[in-house]
């Protein structure tokens, strides 16, 4: 059966209205932490956002976009291999990565752009880390014809170097940032500071579930088709998902992916929060009540798997829930960050740029502490070798932010049953990882082959 | 009168070098300063100040050693009111309360917390009041008038007089046109009785000149930052001579912003 992206699905309640009384708040997370300057046209993005996107003539756009130039639905795939060399559940994977320009970014990057030709922006701004965010955004905005630029952080150059050139040729205007640690952080700064200075004739398209509101929700609504159209296959195929796995880097694909099954059914917005806002914030203080056992059902366990880098030690990870992040206010959100005791960022690793980051959206962080969402970790290695494993054994190649999910999913699928239903969400392909991973696992070749590379150039000049 | 607020980062070059070019500051003729905590991502700041910052939490700066360095300058010059800027990530980490009452005890005046306005503050604002600090909040020009409207009713509400006008968009460091429409804001703000700091982009004494009439003190950043960071790039010899010559180009600095030669 053919899955239809359809507009009726886009509910008021998924632009964002349901979750908090305090809106642009989920629990006490997220918020407006920003300086003045960006307020106005933080609120002239969320009222734009609010009026345009739910509209029937939005809609239309974005869902014949998502078919015509998204290349939508994505399959999804039974693991058939995996699952029998394994035991345990049966493994499905969302094949996310088989959207244009090579990972779910392109949802989001494609309804931002819309909205912002809709607002009358003539210039579009955007962060990247791995680059496919970037690449997302150059794309659609050459669809689009908006000029673009794309603040990098040179690190992330450095070791994306095959999507710098994707985004030139696509048209946009690629920036390195040499501040801070030069990655994914420093690009959100950058284009922060860029928006600051240009706020009226310029859309920023963030990449994540991140950010000062109502990026959260702007975000996770336009990721929701990864979630909406699994849970339509499944029950295509007469399935009801056990489990779903996805990797967490500002967290915008396992929002995205868990976002039909978040809150459980008769939810309503108020009932765990904490009151009083304006109480004296304190990072230590907080203490989020788990209210959730009140309800029979809470349905699939949703499993999001953060980059585990090189181990505990500080400045060697990224992982904010399953480490020790701690309650700050950081890039105009409140959240949980890496964070040292002054509040200072701490220095983030991962072998893959996407997960590179010492922040993670605060709905996610939110239905964390509130034990909806259950956190793991895995390492740089692992994941390597959970994209080796299913490029072998099923033919599909992860890209390796996702392969820490398919690193977690490997981990966890014995301990399921065999009527048992995971689905993980293979957010991005790995070609775009052809730098990482052959230097990883194939070296010696790979080094002769750019030596050669390099000395047929010499011989052409 | 022309009275002004002169910013710093503390810690930067050293700790120890920006206590000098604090004295510097003072002695030139700063009736207020605002000394700025470092943080690793200041997003509202001009290459100039982000570079400075990076290079204060190299050398290790500590939120004790920021205190330390206010409380040593407000002994030292008790009629020089100190104001506090940074971003919300600190004030926020060890607990809004906890923060406060370093200030407080370190002798600060106010607080500039620009990631932390009004609206959504933490309590940030009530706090500072109940301890007789100042949180300073920031006008800029394309503020909407109804939410100008109700920070007024707020301040009024605690008697807070102080605010601070960013004189255009965008962050700091890139230089500012001073234009009609900048002094007709500023008018209008004084009117409502407010004390303005005001600042962005002035490096000029004629800047300084103009905005004067209308402001409680003129607020000059980035481009004292730039003075430090080319007195150090020359500076020799032993600690106390490089304390010594850093004081010297900044009080000259200030002091012709001032009144110039
Ligand atoms: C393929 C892929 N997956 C995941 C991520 C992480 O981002 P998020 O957590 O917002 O999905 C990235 C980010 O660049 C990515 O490229």
């Amino acid at each position: 059966m053919r899955v239809q992206p359809s507009a009726d699905r886009l509910s008021k309640q998924e632009v964002g209205e349901r979750q908090s009384p305090l809106r642009g708040f989920f629990g006490s997370f997220g918020g407006r932490y920003v300086a003045e300057v960006l307020r106005k046209p933080l609120d002239e993005l969320e009222q734009a956002f609010l009026s345009i996107v739910p509209s029937k003539e939005f809609q239309a756009e974005y869902q014949e976009k998502l078919k015509s130039f998204v290349g939508r639905p994505t399959p999804l795939y039974y693991a058939e291999n995996t699952t029998r060399r394994l035991g345990g559940g049966r493994l499905y994977i969302k094949l996310e990565g088989l959207a244009a320009t090579g990972a779910h970014k392109i949802n989001n990057a494609l309804g931002q752009g819309l909205l912002a030709r809709r607002m009358g922006k003539k210039r579009v701004i955007a962060e990247t880390g791995a680059g496919q965010h970037g690449v997302a955004v150059a794309a659609v905005c050459a669809h689009l014809g908006i000029p673009c630029r794309v603040y990098m952080g040179e690190v992330d150059m450095m070791r994306q170097k095959p999507n710098v050139f994707w985004m030139e040729r696509y048209g946009a205007e690629v920036v390195g940032v040499s501040s801070g640690s030069r990655t994914l952080k420093d690009a959100v700064n950058e284009a922060l500071r860029d928006w600051a200075s240009h706020p009226d004739d310029t859309f920023y398209i963030l990449g994540s579930a991140l950010g000062p509101a109502p990026y959260p929700d702007m975000v996770r609504t336009f990721q929701s088709i990864i979630g909406r159209e699994t849970k339509e296959q499944l029950a295509a195929l007469g399935l009801e998902p056990t489990a779903l796995i996805a990797c967490v880097g500002g967290g915008s694909n396992a929002i995205g992916f868990f976002s039909p099954y978040l809150y459980p059914e008769g939810w309503q917005a108020g009932q765990v929060e904490k009151s009083g806002q304006r109480a004296v914030g304190s990072s230590d203080t907080v203490n989020t009540q788990r209210h959730l056992s009140a309800f029979p059902s809470i349905g699939p366990r949703l499993i999001g798997v953060e980059a585990g880098g090189r181990g505990p030690g500080k400045g060697q990870h990224a992982a904010r829930m399953s480490g020790e992040g701690k309650v700050g206010i950081v890039q105009g959100y409140k959240s949980r960050f890496l964070l040292d005791e002054d509040g200072q960022v701490l220095p983030t690793h991962s072998v893959s740029a996407g997960l590179d980051y010492p922040g993670i959206g605060p709905e996610l962080a939110y239905l964390g502490d509130m034990g909806r969402i259950e956190f793991t970790t895995a390492t740089d290695k692992e994941a390597i070798e959970a994209m080796d494993f299913f490029a072998r054994t099923e033919g599909i190649l992860f890209a390796l932010e996702s392969a820490h999910g398919g690193a977690a999913a490997l981990r966890l699928l014995p301990s399921f049953s065999n009527e048992d239903v995971v689905v993980v969400n293979m957010s991005g392909r790995g070609d775009k990882d052809l730098f990482i991973t052959a230097r990883e696992l194939d070296r010696e070749r790979w080094k002769e082959f750019l030596q050669r590379e390099v000395a047929s150039l010499g011989d052409s000049l | 009168m022309k009275k002004l607020m002169c910013h710093l980062v503390a810690g930067y070059p050293t700790m120890e070098l920006s206590y000098q070019a604090a004295m510097g500051m003072v002695e030139g003729g700063a009736s207020y300063l605002e000394v700025q905590f470092p943080f690793s991502d200041p997003t509202a700041d001009g290459p100039r100040i982000q570079e400075a910052c990076v290079q204060a939490l190299e050398g290790g700066f500590t939120l004790q050693e920021g205190f330390q360095m206010v409380r040593n300058l407000s002994k030292t010059y008790p009629e020089v009111p100190i104001f506090l800027m940074s971003y919300a990530s600190l004030v926020f980490r060890r607990g809004i309360s906890w923060f406060l009452d370093q200030a407080k005890e370190a002798g600060v005046k106010g607080l500039i917390v620009p990631d932390l306005p009004f609206d959504q503050d933490e309590g940030y604002y009530e706090a500072a009041w109940e301890r007789g600090l100042h949180p300073v909040s920031v006008i800029v020009p394309t503020m909407e008038a109804n939410r100008l409207h109700q920070l007024q009713k707020l301040l009024e509400s605690h008697g807070e007089e102080f605010v601070y006008v960013a004189l255009r968009t965008g962050i700091t460091g890139d230089p500012t046109n001073l234009s009609d429409e900048n002094l007709t804001f500023l008018r209008s703000l004084k009117a409502r009785g407010l004390k303005l700091l005001a600042g962005f982009g002035i490096s000029t004494s004629a800047q300084v000149e103009a905005l004067s009439p209308y402001v409680e003190a003129v607020v000059v950043g980035s481009y004292l930052v730039g003075i430090i960071r080319d007195a150090i790039s020359t500076l020799k010899g032993s600690n106390l001579e490089r304390g010594v010559s850093l004081k010297r180009a900044v009080n000259r600095a200030v002091s012709t912003l001032i009144q110039p030669d």
